[in-house]
Parts: structure tokens; C-alpha cells; sequence
């Protein structure tokens, strides 16, 4: 049996399965933070170091400890709770050495916590049975996803503020939706899949 | 000093409480989501030996179905599942589960062959994570149904058992219909069924014949 | 404690003036993706109504014995343990539909109505109230996961409840079935109540 190539999963979470656009996770901040590209940006880059980073740690933790003392019925809450401590550990050191990127991610780390997507990978990650490689490339990749899907709308969205005129109850998360809705159809095309009959 | 302590105490006598109710409650399910599983796999196996099964047929009836039915015999590290006629002796045919790496995750399986080892009778795919609606739907009849009476034969140089083409391009009856949009399933299943097939063929059927 | 009255103006503000969903756009993640099936979103329903109902209660009894500083943690404890106990129900009892639904279970965890509701109602008041108020949440959230429900199915599968509702040669909407389709039908939602909610603030985006 050959095992999921790691560079295959990475790729395919960027682009034909994101975790936003296909599985609808991480939808709440996505709707309230990608009014401004800034923003975006700042909470796209947190997520994607803290995915990458909560999946392998959730997955040497639960092949490891977990699952050798029969506590597998447990993981959501140790999940959660690394999560949460794991943002709180980053919180702590960027303040603390790097001010200049505090200011910028600062605000977005504990937001991140309830973010579901982060939770979402290490679901999917353990009912996949991914190695910590595999966790890692699938972590990353979901995401650098995320932060791609979170910028694209972004941008759409400031550039529909400036020159749009929409109908008064479409503005704000109605045509979001709907931008979200189409951007999702686009990356449908990156597997050549959809088929509308 | 003391209200940290009380914070202490306090978090450590909840987690205590809800860690023993969640335990609890997984104790007292764990039983049923044993015998579900058990349940699963006997309904598949029926399935796939065609031995006919509703939907609705009662669980304990087909518990009492598959203990009449079907006897398993270990062949070197692997379960193979032996079906028979009503009459009890006459056989009926072999199953037994295939899997592999799918596009997501592992895909897993279980594969019905007649006595004799010339076709198929019947395959199921009983566990996957491909996407719903693309890959996922090697779980959907028209697709696990085009397997019955595939013909066998080992794989002998790089002449495959079946291959699965896109749907409209299959002439042979050793072609069978992929899964639109979902390639990377379809590859994948077409590789590990391919393997599996091959070594129930090759090492398993002489082990079964050697016994008998 | 609030009168009689009261308690049903918490419950119906729940329901419908505040609907989570539609005014406040929240806890959509976890749910949404199941929504393509109805007996899927009816089961994900009944998991969030418990959860949520009973988080809410579980906090508000708790509320003058738990440290200010660790609420948070114990209030996800709380959650995730609701969340096990549902997840390991519906596996025991509904075996096809807990293969079906994955991990989404697990996920009512991290969305955000249940956390936002103890946060916001049952940390501060009295337990038959932060109870009505879930339970008015989190049906008001379910009312329009059912409908996005009852408008995915019948088009992307032609069936409703597995049964088949739309005519011999309907052409099934494949794009209802995905991602996408789900996207519009709750942006096209959200568009819609705005017309219909009693004082629609224009982009209400509370978080």
C-alpha cells in the first residue's frame, strides 16, 4: 500500500478541497473580518501557522498518549484545549519578541481559538488516519487555503464597496455569502469536476 | 493566593465530574456501537454473496441469517468469509474485505466471488473520506453494481482485471464506468481493488484449495 | 426572576427578531455543510438544541460559584462534554447517519452560538431563562438550516427525506448538492429577511 503523498494532500487542500470554500469551516471570522484586505491578511497568516501547527501537535498527542491509554473519547477536549493553550503560548512569545508582528497578528490570536476550521483539521486529520507528515502538509494547506479564500473575498469586497450600488438588504454578510458562494464554484474548476447536468 | 488556589480546585473538581459523565455515557454505549458494527459487516457480507437481504429485514434475523449462512476461516493473516447455499454444505461463494489508500484517506471494502473463482459476485464499499457527491459516490448502487460478474483471472503482465474508464468510452466487460470529476478515486480504487483481487487469486485461493 | 411574559419574549427573541442565522450571521460553520440532506440536518439540529440548551443551563447554575478568570475554559469543558455525549448517542443509535455526518458533530463544539449565548445571557441570569433563551436560539437556527435543507434536497437530489418529490425527468441541480449551492441559498436567505425582520438594521454584523 502506498500511503497519501503529503505534497498531494497540501495541494489539494490549497486548492480542490478547501477547508472554507468546500467544508464551510472557519465561516464566522471569514464573515466578519473580510471586510478589510488588512485585516485579512493578518488573521490569514495566524491561522495558517496555527493549523499547521495544531494538527501535528493534536496528532503526535493523540497517537501518543491518547490512544495508547484508551482515552481516544476524550480528544475533542484535549483537542480544544491545546488549541487554546497553543494560541495562548503564541500570544505570549510574539508580544514578548517580536512587538512589530504582535501589532499586526495580535489582535486576530485569540480570535482564533473558536475559529472552526483550526478544530476542523484535527478532526479530519485523525478520521483520515494522516501520519504526522500527512497532518503536517494537510495542516498547512488548509491553511494557506484559508488565507487564500479570506483574501480573494476581501478584495472583492473592497473594490464592491467603492463602486457598487447594491440593493439595501444585499450589503454586508447577504452578498458576502453570495461572493463566497461564487468563489467556491471557481475553485470547483481547480479538480475539473463540476459536471452541471 | 487563596483564590488562585479556589480557581484550582474549582476547574479540577469540574473536569472530574465531566469527565466522569462522559465516561459514563460512552460505557454505556459502547455495547450497542459494538454489536451496530458487528451488524454491519454481517448485513455487507450477505450483500455481496447475494444473499438476499431488505433494508428493513430485523437485526436479529439477520444475525440468524448470517450464522446459518456464512462461516469464516482464518487463511494465513486474513479472514476469509465462506458462504453456502440453504442447504447448508453446497458453497455459495467467498467473500473478503479489500481497502486501500483512496484520494482523502483510507477506502475499505468487501468483495463477493463465485465458488469457482471466475467472477464477481457482488463488491460494497463500506468506509471512505472522499468527497460527497464526487468520489464519495463509490457508495452509490450504479457504481459498486457494474462489478457483478466481472469476470477473473490473475493479473498477468500489465493486463489489469478491470479498468475504470470515463463513462461512455467502456466497451469490454473488463471496463467498467469511473466516476465523473473524481479521477484521483477512481485511480485509486481501480489500483487497490486491482492488487487485492490479484492476490486473493494468487495466494489466498491456493491456500484455500491446499486446506481443502 | 422574569415573569411569565418575559420568558416567552426571551424565548421568541430567539426564534425569530434576533434569529442567529439571519441577524447575526453566526455558528453557520459546522452545520451548513450537512445541509444538502435533510435527515442530516435534523439530527445536527437535535445534537445543537441539546448542546446548547444544556450548556446554557449547565453555566447558568454555575454561575455565582465560577471563578471570572477560568470562565472560559470551564464553559468549553462544559460544551465539550455535551458535544461527546450527543456525538456518542447518535453513534450508538444511528450508525449510517454518524458515518455520514464525520466529524461535523464534533464540530457544534467550536460554533459560535453556544459559546456566544453563555457568554452573553446564561453568565448572567437564572437558570430557566438561560435555558428558554438556548432553546429559543437554537431553534430559531435550526428553523433556517431546514429551510436551506428543504430547498437543497428537492433540487440537487429531486427527494426530500429520501423520498422522491420531484417529478419523472427532473434534471437534478448537481450544484445544489455542493458547496457552492449552499452559499447562495443562505446568502439569498439573508438577503431575503431583511425585507421581512421587524426593524432590520442594515449590515448588522454583531459578533
Amino acid at each position: 500500500m502506498t500511503p497519501i503523498n503529503p505534497l498531494t494532500l497540501f495541494f489539494a487542500a490549497i486548492f480542490t478541497n478547501n477547508i472554507l470554500l468546500t467544508n464551510f469551516l472557519g465561516l464566522c471570522p471569514f464573515l466578519s473580518i473580510s471586510k478589510e484586505r488588512r485585516s485579512a491578511m493578518g488573521m490569514g497568516a495566524a491561522v495558517v501557522f496555527v493549523m499547521a501547527s495544531t494538527t501535528v501537535l493534536n496528532n503526535w498527542i493523540y497517537y501518543k498518549i491518547l490512544l495508547p491509554f484508551g482515552l481516544e473519547h476524550f480528544r475533542y477536549i484535549v483537542f480544544i484545549v491545546v488549541i487554546a493553550a497553543f494560541v495562548q503560548l503564541v500570544e505570549m512569545t510574539v508580544e514578548r519578541f517580536f512587538p512589530a508582528l504582535y501589532f499586526v497578528l495580535g489582535i486576530f490570536l485569540p480570535l482564533i481559538t473558536v475559529n472552526c476550521a483550526i478544530f476542523g483539521a484535527s478532526l479530519f486529520m485523525i478520521i483520515r488516519g494522516y501520519n504526522l507528515v500527512q497532518s503536517l502538509a494537510y495542516g498547512a494547506g488548509s491553511g494557506i487555503g484559508w488565507w487564500l479564500a479570506i483574501m480573494a473575498v476581501s478584495a472583492i469586497r473592497e473594490k464592491l464597496q467603492k463602486s457598487a450600488k447594491l440593493p439595501k438588504g444585499l450589503e454586508g454578510p447577504a452578498i458576502t455569502l453570495i461572493i463566497t458562494g461564487l468563489l467556491s464554484l471557481a475553485f470547483l474548476a481547480f479538480s475539473g469536476m463540476i459536471r452541471v447536468q | 493566593m487563596t483564590k488562585q488556589l479556589r480557581s484550582v480546585v474549582y476547574m479540577f473538581l469540574i473536569s472530574l465530574f465531566f469527565a466522569s459523565l462522559v465516561s459514563a455515557v460512552k460505557y454505556l454505549n459502547e455495547k450497542t456501537i459494538a454489536s451496530n458494527q458487528a451488524l454491519k459487516l454481517q448485513r455487507i457480507i450477505l450483500k455481496v454473496l447475494e444473499i438476499p437481504v431488505e433494508k428493513n429485514t430485523p437485526d436479529d434475523q439477520i444475525s440468524r441469517l448470517f450464522m446459518e449462512r456464512i462461516k469464516n476461516i482464518q487463511v494465513e493473516d486474513r479472514i476469509l468469509y465462506v458462504g453456502y447455499e440453504e442447504d447448508a454444505h453446497t458453497i455459495l461463494g467467498y467473500a473478503f474485505p479489500v481497502g486501500g489508500p483512496g484520494f482523502w484517506g483510507p477506502i475499505q471494502g468487501m468483495v463477493g466471488v463465485d465458488p469457482e473463482v471466475t467472477k464477481v459476485l457482488g463488491i460494497a464499499f463500506t468506509k471512505h473520506s472522499e468527497t460527497p457527491g464526487l468520489g464519495g459516490r463509490i457508495t452509490e448502487n450504479w457504481f459498486s453494481s457494474q462489478f457483478k460478474d466481472l469476470p477473473l483471472h490473475p493479473i498477468d503482465g500489465d493486463k489489469k482485471i478491470f479498468y475504470l474508464k470515463p463513462a461512455g468510452t467502456t466497451g469490454a466487460p473488463n471496463e467498467l464506468d469511473a466516476i465523473t470529476g473524481a479521477t484521483n478515486t477512481s485511480s485509486a480504487v481501480e489500483a487497490f481493488l486491482n492488487d487485492d483481487l490479484d492476490y486473493f487469486l494468487k495466494e489466498l485461493w491456493t491456500a484455500v484449495e491446499e486446506r481443502e | 426572576m422574569p415573569n411569565l411574559s418575559s420568558k416567552k419574549e426571551i424565548f421568541l427573541t430567539g426564534l425569530w427578531k434576533d434569529n442567529p442565522v439571519l441577524r447575526q450571521v453566526l455558528g453557520i460553520c459546522s452545520t451548513l455543510a450537512v445541509t444538502n440532506l435533510m435527515v442530516n440536518t435534523l439530527v445536527m439540529d437535535a445534537g445543537l438544541i441539546f448542546t446548547v440548551c444544556m450548556s446554557s443551563l449547565t453555566v447558568s447554575l454555575l454561575r455565582n460559584y465560577t471563578p471570572m478568570r477560568i470562565r472560559m475554559m470551564v464553559q468549553t469543558l462544559i460544551i465539550a462534554s455535551y458535544v461527546i455525549i450527543v456525538d456518542s448517542i447518535i453513534k450508538a443509535h444511528l450508525p449510517d447517519i454518524s458515518e455520514a455526518l464525520g466529524p461535523y458533530v464534533a464540530l457544534i463544539i467550536t460554533n459560535c452560538i453556544i459559546m456566544g449565548r453563555c457568554e452573553a445571557f446564561a453568565r448572567n441570569n437564572p437558570p430557566l431563562a438561560s435555558f428558554l433563551d438556548g432553546l429559543g436560539m437554537s431553534l430559531g437556527y435550526s428553523l433556517i438550516l431546514i429551510t436551506i435543507a428543504f430547498i437543497r434536497e428537492p433540487l440537487g437530489f429531486g427527494t426530500l427525506l429520501g423520498i422522491r418529490v420531484m417529478p419523472e425527468g427532473f434534471v437534478q441541480w448537481t450544484i445544489m448538492i455542493m458547496a457552492p449551492g449552499a452559499f447562495f441559498t443562505l446568502g439569498i436567505l439573508v438577503w431575503i429577511s431583511k425585507y421581512i425582520l421587524p426593524n432590520a438594521k442594515n449590515g448588522v454584523e454583531r459578533k
